[in-house]
């Protein structure tokens, strides 16, 4: 196919139900609060969405028109716009990751959507082609994903033009490999899946959001029923009450499972060589090609639902293939044992392969943990004591809070092992980072006027992910693993001074100024 | 233990940041202006008009002759072959550690304000964070500017 091609004409559908989709709400706020408004005719409002959905319609048409690509050797060229024209050219070793999926729209028409990200900080960092047949998507895939290719690519020149300085070592080249590794592949498996979605972290989020729901649905009821249900919930006790939280727990529950199944159903990973291709989704069929040389950082996840069962989630902080569901993330394995990750992550991303030795934080920050999480709790306790009946039960929180506080400390924990640093830390679930010195862009070291006190600090870290930056950071840790840890990023070699705090240091110098 | 950077601003960004913080404090200034606006129209208490400019006037001169010196005398910086390093904070002390091999680009940045006192900033952007050396007179700045992005060209990038 080599000449200039357009989109399957289902393009036009689709990108008439994506503006329809950001529609929707306007046309529902509309409507609602046109009702009350007098004055202005239904039939008008009628007459406005008509002309607005014709608009997009026509506007779908004339994008998918205008819009055509051409695939050559190892550049993707792109035509569109009607009257602002623009070109775009994609080029192979510009390619940070490609995605092919097939949404449900799609998949009526037996389409697929390609995503491509390409790298760096550019105004798009990604591009879509939303309805192509299979066949085409997965050309354009092989021909920019290709680079078994006898052609050196001489990274240094690609950069020259985005990088002011002409400093383009920072994005590491890819060591050219010809020959084909053997494929490794791994499955979820139905097992799996379901202990995955059983004990899936997004419950919380689904109990608020039905709460939300539940709440707000007063506003829709006939008023006697109101009536009845408001008599109801001032005689009933407090049991009732926990009848209700647990129906709400429960419905998120099996939401939560139900989306869960649907998401991560039929996940698999195939390795081939450095690349890493991770195909999921039931309704919504996902793949997603990522390279072993751009995975910046590896967490391992264990929420309090999987931690007493042994199993976690790892997921991969990757230059390009994060989706904002995924806190920028790409998922690797939506689930495992925590004893088999290393084994897992030597198979699909060996520098990875290891389990570190976590130093953990001086007892100087534990009460720091649990203040930090008491205090608050206190006020809301206080508060929800004076006010409401049985209020007096919040005070179970600040004991919680405190327990909470205590058990992140306990978990806390910070080692260098070679040349990766890990991070242990927890909110509420136990995360582990590992970072390779290589792909941390900074380190940062900072104190507070508590942190003083007992002389702590914060440790922050930042990689690149996707579009933007990611920090990591770990609170509390003492003088001496801040030495330890910045001598260990710094590529400086250490002369050796008496030790003494930083901040007596500061104060001598300012003195000696003066 | 780390020896701490050792190089300082230039002295007459100090000048710069007063200006700077004096306008924020114009800025701070609108509400109790706001609010005696308003009482002109309805009936309100006057003294929460005082209290207002009382507090805003207070901050103003605390922020100005106080916190910005006080935040230049804390700002320092290093340059090593290998890495630059930061040291910054009046309240919350950072310090930060850059390595040369890290730099994506180095610019030199001038506002109005550091223009007409003949200083600039040198911005140092990574992959993933951008730090910023916020005051310096316009030669150091670009020949700091000029001697990180050799260094940073000079870096390994096997390490």
């Amino acid at each position: 196919m080599n000449n200039w091609q357009r989109q399957h004409p289902a393009a036009i559908f689709i990108s008439f139900l994506g503006s329809l989709k950001q529609m929707i709400i306007t046309v529902i706020v509309v409507f609602i609060f046109g009702q009350q408004a007098d004055g202005i005719s239904s039939l008008f409002f009628i007459a406005f969405f008509a002309l607005i959905l014709i608009g997009s319609l026509v506007n779908g048409f004339i994008s998918w028109w205008r819009f055509k690509y051409y695939l050559k050797s190892d550049e993707l060229e792109v035509k569109q716009g009607l009257i602002f024209r623009q070109n775009r050219f994609i080029r192979r070793d510009r390619v940070q990751s490609i995605d092919i999926n097939a949404k449900i729209v799609q998949r009526i028409f037996g389409l697929v959507e390609l995503k491509i990200e390409t790298a760096g900080g550019g105004s798009e960092p990604e591009f879509r082609l939303v309805a192509l047949k299979r066949h085409k998507a997965e050309q354009i895939k092989a021909e920019l994903l290709n680079r078994g290719n006898d052609k050196e690519i001489n990274f240094s020149e690609a950069y020259l033009g985005e990088i002011s300085e002409g400093m383009a070592h920072t994005l590491t080249p890819l060591p050219e490999k010809k020959r084909e590794e053997p494929v490794y592949k791994w499955e979820l498996g139905i097992k799996r899946l379901v202990i995955a979605a059983v004990t899936s972290s997004g419950v919380g989020i689904a109990a608020t959001f039905m709460a939300a729901v539940v709440s707000q649905l007063p506003q829709f009821l006939p008023d006697w029923l109101i009536n009845i249900a408001v008599g109801w919930v001032i005689q009933s006790s407090i049991v009732y009450i926990g009848m209700f939280i647990v129906t709400v727990l429960v419905s998120a529950w099996l939401f939560t499972i139900v989306s869960t199944v649907l998401k991560y159903g039929m996940f698999t990973i195939n390795k081939k060589g450095e690349e890493i291709h991770i195909s999921r989704g039931v309704l919504e069929q996902r793949q997603l090609t990522l390279n072993e040389n751009r995975i910046n950082a590896v967490r391992v996840v264990q929420n309090i639902l999987r931690q007493p069962l042994g199993y976690c989630a790892v997921y991969v902080e990757s230059a390009g293939g994060g989706t904002k569901d995924e806190d920028l993330s790409t998922i690797l394995l939506p689930l495992c044992r925590r004893s088999e990750v290393e084994e897992l992550l030597g198979e699909i991303v060996p520098e990875y392969a290891f389990e570190p030795q976590y130093d953990g934080l001086p007892k100087e920050s534990m009460r720091r943990y649990m203040i930090k999480l008491i205090v608050p709790a206190l006020i809301g306790a206080g508060a929800a004591a004076y006010f409401v009946p049985y209020g007096s039960l919040a005070f179970l929180l600040p004991a919680a809070g405190g327990l909470l506080g205590y058990v992140q400390y306990k978990t806390a924990g910070i080692c260098s092992e070679r040349d990766y640093l890990c991070i242990r830390s927890r909110q509420f679930s136990k995360s582990e980072v590992m970072l390779p010195k290589r792909r941390i862009q900074d380190m940062e070291m900072s104190q507070n006027p508590l942190q003083r006190l007992d002389d702590l600090y914060t440790i922050t870290v930042s990689v690149l992910t996707t579009v933007i930056g990611k920090a990591f950071s770990l609170k509390h840790i003492s003088a001496e693993q801040k030495e330890t840890f910045m001598q260990w990023y710094s590529y400086e070699i250490e002369e050796s001074v008496n030790p003494h705090d930083m901040e007596d240091e500061i104060e001598n110098e300012e003195r000696s100024r003066l | 233990m780390r020896p701490l950077p050792d190089r300082y601003l230039a002295p007459k960004t100090r000048r710069v940041w007063k200006i700077t913080a004096g306008f924020e404090s114009i800025f701070l200034f609108l509400i109790p202006a706001g609010y005696w606006g308003a009482a002109q129209v309805w009936e309100l208490p006057m003294w929460i008009f005082y209290t207002l400019t009382g507090f805003f006037l207070l901050t103003a001169v605390l922020s100005i002759f106080i916190l910005q010196p006080l935040k230049w005398k804390r700002w320092r910086y290093k340059v090593y072959e290998n890495e630059v390093e930061l040291m910054r904070g009046v309240f919350i002390v950072e310090r930060v550690i850059i390595p040369m091999i890290r730099v994506q680009h180095v610019d030199t940045r001038q506002g109005p304000i550091l223009r007409h006192y003949k200083l600039a900033s040198v911005t140092i952007s990574t992959a993933a964070t951008v730090h910023e050396i916020p005051g310096l007179e316009m030669e150091a700045a670009g020949e700091l500017r000029d001697q990180i992005a050799q260094l940073a060209r000079e870096a390994d990038p096997d390490e």
